[in-house]
């Protein structure tokens, strides 16, 4: 076979199943539906396996991505698991959320002429396989009696749990919900993140020897200097997050119907308010819902509210759809299932129907000026463009801010906003403390937040005199003689070993 | 003609098979067959009905069965060796009721004015209770609940000593400020048990404790004597006047503020309008007055807002800012109205538990 070439690849990248739109605003059933095998071993003939390939840098784990992606085409499934566990721990939640059209597929130079590899389907194709087929990758790990506390188990916390788990140190990640995964569980609908494939990846954890515990409320039942001081770790890695909602501080916030994204996604995605009252926890939603916010929160807020019954649902931006946060797949699938898009629109206050009830919003239409400091043209108000906008629910999904407690309980050292102050390696104010996510970089995406847990165990490693090695697992075997000088291949008796 | 089915043929007699569904296949077997006992096609086509309805209904009997299994092991109860022990139940009237739940971490760490929440059962809402008392060498916290909603009721019916809790999480909120010398600490209605580990901390700090509680009649008193042991004066107050003063808590705190006008500070917890009446009394003497929210809450952890409460004219969330505000600043009417934000779907909920209870 002669080298690859931009011309002699396939040309159309491989389309993804998706549910009807029609079919699946009436379920909770996950929208895109996944490549199938012969799906993923076409597309993987599209990637031109650059000697020098940009999209690595451009993942914030450096997944080896052309290394994954070579080993599909060479119908090596397993091994391309094992190159992606390489570096992140949930492959198929990574390819479902990540915005890869920002990162690696926004570098690729099939992007150039055609439409780039499609990196994230096949990445959580490999994923799904793993899960179907029950792989995972547990190395041998020996013990070395160092203690690592975790505080939150959302993306952050996990991999740096993974991480330090495989080094060898003795993992226990504190959850404060009843339930572990923190914004993967409460934030991400299950359309889109589907809980069962959440538990797989939190089961993989817990087999590297991590014990998750919920119920756990850090900061308030012990203090990051407890941690240290009295429950006996060695090292403390604080995975908050940044959850706390804002409000836009408007006239009629306080009326029943408004609330945050936040709040409703998770009293649907945690508590099971969709199927009240067989669970107890109401949803309370209307029926003509609107949305402040373009983001991607807000995309799950507008079609949940949607397969939750409400029957008209606006989304408030005061931009246009080209500076919306969101990502482009989101928005499409939004205005696919009948999400009403009112761009270039403000709200300026809520109204009451005099019961305390939303009645109607009133709004001015926006134009958009020069850019601002973000680079996005400055929406200004049109004068005299007010305007009422019937609806019953508001929920704001604006952007949210650093969890205050615990910079509310020990002497860490905040930035002005109230997240954790970091050096570039993710050390905090506090020796062996160390920070990592959204509590750390302000609010972000969840392959981010994986990155700087997983840097953060890398400090933390050091400041812990282990020496930070790449992972080798066991071959398979295959033969049938599964004894090697006498030993039996089922004994894992090699260590880590540093390569290159 | 040839109509064969569920019939078949071995060694030239004919047998009737009727397939079973899939999920049934482990008690029943991938088949149902019996022998006709005859070689003749005509009469086993005749004797084949009643076969197959014979079949049939046990099929139907195997798929009942299976789903009473099915729903008796989707029990809600949390999972074997795990969840948090009612070590003891006590109760104080038919709505009252305390627990006191095993959960060491919580007891070692919990200070007076902050608060829990529970979830009793695995489709259990997220429901806060302040922290009634904690025990710290027995590992234990007390929860004293009323039982006025669907999910409290249910707690009523379900927690008994020796049953487990599915979730208790917490503490949340910043403990009460304790820098006081004289105070009025204030407890009504489901606020009488969450006062009294801060009274006995106010006590404990060197402070003058009044206290001030309120019931409806003689027979809902409970721990009187705790109280007295921890108050330098105690002033019970009943509505129908059977002991101490007659009618509400705030002719109480009245009193006490006349008899002593060097009170430094006023705790108040109970219902939203006692609270407000209680900082209502307290304004004209211009005595600090602190109160208690108890807004609706989801997680608990400053993530969904539900929780936020007007103080002065800044939004706060009663979880992490909170849960004790300055009840001079506090906006009252828009709590209240806040609370009622679910009422609809609270009725729906006990209408359905109702109807469900009474179904058993």
């Amino acid at each position: 076979m002669g080298k690859k070439t931009i011309r002699s690849i396939p040309q159309e990248r491989t389309s993804i199943p998706t549910q009807d739109p029609a079919v699946r605003v009436g379920n909770f059933d996950e929208v895109t539906l996944g490549y199938r095998e012969v799906d993923a071993l076409n597309e993987s003939e599209r990637c031109l396996v650059c000697p020098n390939p940009e999209c690595v840098p451009a993942c914030p784990v450096n997944i080896d991505i052309p290394g994954f992606i070579t080993r599909i085409a060479a119908k090596d499934f397993r091994g391309a698991y094992d190159i992606l566990t390489d570096s992140t721990l949930l492959p198929a939640i990574c390819g479902r959320v990540c915005p890869q059209e920002d990162q690696c597929e926004g570098v690729c130079p099939v992007g150039d002429k055609l439409k780039p590899v499609a990196i994230g389907r096949l990445e959580r194709w490999v994923g799904d396989t793993a899960i179907h087929e029950h792989w995972d990758n547990t190395p041998y790990i020996e013990p070395n009696g160092l203690r690592v506390g975790i505080i939150g188990s959302g993306p952050a916390g996990m991999a740096c749990a993974a991480d330090m788990a495989k080094a060898g140190c003795d993992v226990t990640i504190y959850e404060a919900l009843h339930k572990a995964g923190g914004v993967l569980r409460y934030g991400i609908t299950e359309f889109r993140l589907p809980n069962g494939v959440l538990d797989a990846e939190l089961e993989n954890l817990t087999r590297l020897g991590v014990r998750i515990e919920c119920n756990m409320l850090a900061g308030r039942l012990f203090t990051v200097e407890q941690m240290l001081d009295e429950l006996g770790f060695d090292a403390v890695f604080i995975g908050t997050g940044a959850g706390y909602p804002s409000f836009m501080g408007i006239g009629g916030e306080s009326l029943n119907g408004v609330l945050s994204a936040n709040e409703l996604l998770t009293r649907c995605n945690l508590m099971g308010a969709t199927e009240f009252p067989k669970y107890d926890t109401p949803l309370g939603l209307g029926k003509r819902v609107a949305v402040i916010g373009s983001g991607n929160t807000a995309m799950d807020a507008l079609r949940v509210s949607l397969r939750a019954g409400a029957e008209q649902v606006y989304c408030i931006y005061r931009r246009t759809r080209e500076e919306s946060p969101a990502r482009e797949e989101e928005i499409e699938h939004a205005e696919e299932e009948g999400i009403q898009f009112e761009w270039l629109t403000l709200p300026v206050e809520i109204l009451d129907d005099g019961e305390n009830n939303v009645r109607a919003m009133r709004c001015v239409r926006m134009e958009l000026g020069e850019p601002d400091d973000s680079g996005r043209r400055r929406p200004i108000p049109i004068e005299g463009s007010d305007f009422e906008f019937a609806i019953d629910t508001v929920v704001y999904a604006i952007g949210t801010n650093a969890n205050p407690i615990i910079g509310q309980t020990s002497k860490i050292e905040l930035n002005k906003w109230g997240y954790i102050q970091t050096d570039e390696h993710f050390a905090t104010s506090m020796a062996g403390v160390y920070a990592g996510g959204d509590i750390v970089t302000g609010a972000a995406t969840v392959i981010l937040a994986m990155g700087t847990g997983r840097e953060a165990a890398r400090s933390m490693k050091a400041y812990l005199g282990i020496r930070d090695s790449e992972t080798v697992y066991q071959a398979p075997q295959t033969g049938s003689d599964s004894k090697l000088f006498g030993i039996g291949l089922e004994e894992r008796t090699f260590t880590r070993v540093r390569l290159g | 003609m040839s109509d064969t089915k569920y019939l078949f043929k071995r060694d030239q007699i004919w047998w009737v098979k009727v397939a079973v569904p899939r999920p049934l296949r482990d008690s029943l077997g991938c088949d149902l067959r019996r022998s006709l006992q005859t070689r003749d096609l005509k009469t086993a086509q005749t004797a084949r009905q009643a076969v197959v309805e014979e079949f049939r209904s046990k099929i139907r009997q195997a798929r009942e069965q299976r789903a009473a299994a099915t729903a008796c092991s989707t029990s809600v109860d949390p999972p074997p060796g795990t969840g948090y022990e009612v070590v003891t139940r006590k109760d104080f009237s038919d709505v009252t009721f305390l627990l006191e739940v095993s959960a060491p971490m919580l007891a070692r760490a919990a200070q007076p004015g902050q608060f829990v929440i529970v979830i009793s059962h695995q489709r259990g809402e997220r429901v806060p209770l302040t922290i009634a008392d904690f025990d710290r060498v027995a590992g234990t916290i007390t929860l004293v609940i009323q039982a006025v909603g669907k999910s409290t009721r249910e707690m009523q019916q379900r927690c008994q000593a020796g049953s487990r809790l599915y979730s208790v999480a917490g503490p949340m909120g910043f403990p009460s400020h304790l820098d006081t010398k004289k105070v009025v600490c204030v407890g009504g209605g489901l606020g009488v048990a969450p006062i009294f580990p801060q009274l006995r901390a106010f006590k404990q700090s060197g402070a003058y404790v009044i206290g001030v509680v309120g019931f409806r009649n003689r027979q809902l008193i409970f721990w009187e004597d705790r109280f007295r042991q921890y108050c330098d004066e105690l002033i019970i107050c009943t509505d129908d006047g059977s002991v101490g003063i007659k009618g509400r808590v705030t002719l109480g705190v009245e009193a006490a503020l006349e008899k002593h006008p060097d009170v430094d500070r006023v705790v108040a917890i109970g219902p939203p309008i006692m609270m407000k009446a209680c900082a209502e009394t307290t304004r004209p003497y211009k005595v600090e007055t602190i109160v208690s929210m108890n807004p609706i809450v989801v997680d608990g952890t400053g993530m969904c807002g539900g929780c936020r409460v007007i103080v002065g004219d800044e939004t706060k969330f009663a979880c992490v800012d909170g849960p004790e505000f300055d009840g001079h600043k506090v906006d009252f009417d828009d709590l209240m109205n806040r609370l009622g934000r679910f009422k609809q779907q609270e009725s729906q909920a006990m209408d359905a538990w109702k109807t469900a209870a009474g179904a058993k």
